[in-house]
């Protein structure tokens, strides 16, 4: 009894939150691309960049803010490189995303080494690395649990729960939105209403750039405070699945992502019960694997029964 | 490929090699190193003695097979993306199954060690292959997640139950009897016997895509799956057996690297080896004979990049870099040319309205 208790407390939410961010963030992304109809499974490199990209930003600059400016202007940049190869150059967007991961992956670590001279983790020679701010409001601590859990997280935890709700407006209550779902579905009926399909994809593909950026920001300045070399370890592609689970639509994505993200924390807290670390990392992982299976089995059941009924009156 | 198309394919490819060596050279002399000295290190690396020819022809010989194994399931329209964990479990059951017969007869022993490899790697494949077959989850997803999850168990049994009691041996299972490894061919060298089977393994994967109707079923089904199925082919059985066999040639190439090289199952049997096959092949565009002959160019640059980092401490992911744009290039190739025809055409119909031709 006294185990379970250690497992299912306020820390297991906690966590949830901090691991479940950089995925939501990376996520937000992929879905924009995804409503354009290129899903971008490179965010998992952009992400890996951005993580590195924010890291020496802050070091370089003593600020985190630098370090965010930095991820967001260099997953700018890959989403632009992303575009111009997709949709100019009409190069398939699998192999371009696969060769995005791999090129992140050598960049970084060729990185890493001639910038900073360090390999494996990067270690700030002059000390701290400013890292993001933890928020608190007095008056939310005064709430039992909902204070503890509310109060006392990272900036980008906050900032991706106003970026879900911005998403979603945007996606679905704008006409932007609507030219960007339109350009994915039916890009003839976009251009004959006079607007530039490629110029949606262009937008979705440096929001997703942008968002990927700042996954990675979160990842090496909020929740571990360093980069590591391959420290993404396929939370680009959880995201992705993610956005496989919740079909595009951002508040789903987030809740799939929350999903994710408790099962990550709860693994890491059996841990603490003594079962191997390796072990519980296989955790999210196989999480994600039966969460695919789920959603298509369930939407696989919801057309046999909506075939069914016209057939039943 | 028809042969002219062939052609102009060749010299894309020629021309994006050497556009990200150049790229490559630039990179090398911002960061302040010699490009010319790098690169004259790596052939040095990757030629330079029999040893270093040899332990290019080993990276090559992995490159190749799981080069091919991507082939063979793209062929048939599924991505493994999953070879990596499907190379771990392959590695790790054959150096179990190694372990638990020491004494036997290694005519009975290596036989069971490699049908342990390819049972182990064939089986995780069969997993996402009858996912996405039967009930249509990408296979690029849960080939990915199933990767993690493999190395992560793999690391599990190797630190925890299947951990050797031998000292001096941080992590990884009991080491296998020592007359079930490859020899060596070139002293020194990771060139072992190995690379006998990896051929004949080449052979036929080549054998089977390009001559025989299997292989002509696979690539109708990959090109489309609906045709196919009308013209009476089992198109979803055919993706999960070439799906079964790529993880088969994965397992096996584990296999070799435990039964050449560690003697036992380590953590670090592989360093995202099946990735790189996967970019030779993505590169090639499934072309098995172009997978055999990149396989060696990439081996060397492998071979040759670590030789480099040793010798001028140039850090080998360059290599990874240098690998990398000559994809980017090759998929865009297509994009660039009609993109510049499209600019020549555009050029010459405003000539000739210029030159008051009527249209």
């Amino acid at each position: 009894m006294n185990e379970i208790a250690s497992i299912l407390n306020i820390g297991l939410l906690q966590n949830t939150l901090r691991t479940a961010t950089p995925v939501v963030l990376a996520a937000l992304g992929c879905l924009m691309t995804d409503h354009v109809g290129m899903m971008n499974i490179g965010v998992e490199g952009m992400m890996l960049i951005g993580a590195f990209s924010a890291v020496m930003g802050s070091w370089l600059c003593g600020s985190w803010a630098m370090g965010l400016l930095f991820a967001m202007g260099i997953g700018l940049l890959l989403g632009l490189f992303y575009g111009v190869f997709v949709i100019k150059f009409k190069s398939d967007e699998f192999i371009i995303g696969v060769a995005l991961n791999i090129f992140a992956g050598g960049l970084t670590t060729f990185l890493l080494r001639t910038l900073t001279g360090q390999s494996g983790t990067f270690h700030a020679p002059d000390g701290e690395l400013s890292t993001l701010p933890r928020l608190t409001a007095d008056w939310l601590g005064s709430i039992p649990l909902l204070g503890d859990l509310l109060n006392n997280n990272t900036l980008l935890v906050y900032v991706s729960w106003v970026l879900v709700l911005l998403c979603w407006l945007m996606i679905y209550r704008t006409p932007l939105g609507f030219w960007l779902r339109s350009a994915g579905e039916h890009p003839d009926s976009l251009r004959s209403a006079g607007r530039n399909p490629d110029r949606m994809k262009y937008l979705a593909s440096l929001l997703c750039g942008m968002l990927s950026g700042l996954a990675g920001a979160h990842l090496s300045l909020g929740y571990l405070s360093t980069f590591s070399e391959n420290m993404s370890s396929s939370r680009g592609f959880i995201a992705v699945a993610c956005v496989i689970f919740g079909r595009s639509n951002p508040p789903k994505v987030f809740l799939a992502a929350l999903l994710f993200g408790f099962i990550d924390a709860l693994g890491m807290r059996l841990q603490s019960v003594g079962i191997s670390s390796a072990l519980t990392s296989i955790f999210p992982y196989v999480g994600t694997v039966l969460m695919m299976v789920l959603v298509v089995w369930r939407s696989e059941r919801r057309k046999k029964k909506m075939a069914r009924t016209p057939l039943a009156q | 490929m028809k042969a002219g198309n062939r052609f102009s394919y060749l010299v894309s490819l020629l021309i994006s090699v050497a556009a990200a060596l150049l790229l490559g050279g630039a990179i090398m002399a911002l960061s302040g190193y010699n490009p010319l000295d790098g690169y004259s290190l790596m052939l040095q690396g990757a030629f330079g003695s029999t040893r270093a020819i040899g332990n290019t022809l080993a990276k090559s010989a992995t490159l190749c097979l799981t080069g091919l194994a991507t082939a063979i399931a793209a062929q048939a329209g599924i991505f493994n993306v999953g070879g990596e964990g499907q190379l771990y479990l392959g590695a790790m059951a054959s150096a179990y199954v190694g372990a638990r017969l020491t004494g036997v007869s290694p005519w009975i022993a290596v036989p069971l060690c490699l049908l342990a490899a390819m049972a182990a790697g064939g089986l995780y494949a069969y997993l996402p292959a009858v996912l996405k077959v039967k009930m249509k989850v990408d296979e690029v997803i849960t080939t990915i997640m199933l990767n993690s999850a493999a190395i992560y168990f793999c690391s599990y049994l190797a630190n925890g139950p299947l951990k050797t009691a031998e000292k001096g041996v941080s992590a990884g299972t009991d080491s296998v009897d020592p007359a079930f490894m490859f020899s060596r061919l070139i002293k020194r060298s990771n060139l072992t016997e190995s690379i006998f089977l990896a051929a004949i393994i080449a052979l036929l994967v080549w054998y089977v895509m390009k001559k025989t109707t299997t292989g002509f079923e696979m690539k109708l089904t990959g090109q489309n799956q609906r045709f196919a199925k009308y013209s009476g082919i089992k198109a979803g059985r055919l993706a999960i057996l070439s799906m079964v066999v790529s993880g088969a040639i994965c397992g096996l190439v584990g296999m070799f690297e435990v039964f050449g090289l560690h003697t036992r199952f380590i953590e670090s049997v592989s360093n995202e080896f099946y990735y790189d096959g996967m970019l030779v092949a993505m590169i090639m565009r499934y072309n098995p004979v172009g997978i055999i002959l990149m396989s060696l160019f990439f081996g060397a640059m492998k071979i040759g990049g670590t030789a480099m980092e040793l010798n001028a401490g140039i850090p080998s992911s360059l290599i990874i870099i240098v690998q990398s744009i000559i994809i980017f290039f090759m998929a865009a190739e297509e994009g660039i040319l009609t993109s510049f025809q499209a600019r020549r055409a555009k050029k010459k119909a405003a000539l000739s309205l210029r030159k008051g031709d009527t249209l």
